[in-house]
């Protein structure tokens, strides 16, 4: 009976009743609550009939010029004087941009960008692959109820934990198992504080990104 | 029939940004474009709108793709909250639920509907765990009273909020509300009994 109400709620944001106000603090609090978010996962495993390809209806191909457009996927090509003053200054801006990196960056290889709402992370593995430094564009600190929690997605579709986190901005020691065989995604979830109780994650996902190796 | 694993591979390319990203995108929207386009015309019942909620969605989906829970099991289910979420603000927000074409659009039998619409026996290389999920919810389905069933498939078929459900089923908000209410509580308590027995 403990998660009745969740639950409730759950219901009826999936089945759409939920409304207005009460939709947005929901969605609020799936974001925030790693409870939630477990919760609501459950109910869209377990809850959701999925479709048939009877309710399927073509889009006509405006839609996806239009959307091509609003995302900038597609651009005029301007004309050859503007850009070569583009090329010129894109130029200058790589070397001075080279620069600064060079100066910024932690000791090691960018192995991966995770990226979501709250910041972006850089992740770096040092030469000898045993330490993992993550640097966040913003400081980014767990509250006092959570940790968070580095998981590596193997491309085997495996979950497993690789650090529990006070702060988004870190380095750590790579568990021996998963020394040179970093492969897949790493992602970042909220869980209770000390990290997720049963080794798997339970809390909502904050950042995400491939490896690249 | 989407599938969840190579719609998940699509989702998790295009939040990488990546130079792979916009043709992962594209593809994206070339398989799921059509199923979304359904969700939202049963919910607008207008094409144009629904197109309209079609290119929002997936502008959305763009940029939320980062925010994407990569554990989720089902990501079709993603998308398609996505899309219903929009088109029911649409929705409200042209009252759509006025116009007269809406009322002859709304299906006038959930009950068939059920098996129409929603696949209830996956293919075998979906694996065993979803075949019995969605067989367990298929039977929960069907143990609901007449009325608690009605409402829940016309509140997720169309996008009916509690006041258009009480309308169109000429019956007071409150009682419908108590549909709504119980005949989730009764689908939750009859699935997961059989989650624990299995």
């Amino acid at each position: 009976m403990r998660h009745a109400a969740l639950d409730a709620l759950c219901g009826e944001y999936l089945v759409g009743t939920l409304r207005g106000a009460a939709r947005r603090r929901f969605e609020r609090a799936l974001r925030e609550e790693p409870l939630v978010a477990q919760r609501l996962r459950h109910w869209q495993g377990n809850f959701t009939p999925r479709y048939t390809p009877m309710i399927e209806v073509p889009p006509s191909p405006q839609v996806w010029t239009r959307l091509e457009k609003t995302l900038g996927f597609r651009r005029a090509r301007s004309p050859w004087f503007r850009r070569g003053w583009a090329i010129a200054v894109a130029a200058i801006l790589v070397v001075v941009v080279g620069l600064q990196l060079a100066r910024q960056e932690p000791d090691g290889v960018l192995i991966a960008e995770l990226a979501g709402k709250t910041a972006t992370v850089s992740a770096h593995l040092s030469r000898d692959g045993r330490t993992l430094v993550l640097h966040s564009d913003r400081p980014v600190i767990a509250g006092p109820q959570q940790s968070y929690e580095l998981w590596l997605l193997t491309p085997e579709g495996g979950v497993m934990s690789l650090a529990v986190l006070g702060s988004l901005d870190t380095r750590f020691e790579v568990p021996e198992r998963h020394r040179g065989r970093l492969r897949g995604q790493l992602a970042v979830s909220v869980e209770p504080a000390g990290g997720a109780p049963g080794g798997k994650p339970t809390g909502p996902v904050i950042l995400a990104g491939p490896i690249r190796i | 029939m989407l599938d969840d694993r190579a719609i998940k591979a699509l989702l998790l390319r295009t939040a990488a940004r990546d130079e792979g990203s916009a043709e992962a995108f594209r593809r994206l929207y070339e398989l799921s474009a059509p199923l979304l386009l359904g969700v939202a015309q049963r919910v607008l019942a207008r094409r144009e709108l629904a197109e309209e909620v079609l290119h929002d969605a997936f502008a959305r989906i763009w940029h939320a793709a980062g925010t994407f829970d990569p554990l989720a099991a089902q990501p079709v289910a993603w998308m398609t909250a996505i899309v219903r979420n929009r088109a029911i603000d649409v929705r409200s927000s042209h009252d759509v639920s006025r116009v007269d074409s809406y009322h002859a659009a709304v299906d006038e039998d959930p009950e068939g509907s059920l098996d129409r619409l929603f696949e209830w026996s996956p293919a075998a290389d979906e694996g065993e765990d979803r075949r019995r999920a969605a067989q367990w919810l298929r039977d929960c389905l069907s143990k609901l009273t007449a009325p608690e069933r009605q409402s829940l498939v016309l509140a997720y078929e169309h996008g009916l909020s509690h006041g258009e459900l009480a309308a169109h089923l000429k019956k007071p908000l409150g009682t419908v509300k108590a549909w709504v209410r119980r005949g989730m509580a009764g689908l939750r308590g009859c699935v997961e009994a059989r989650m624990g027995q299995s």
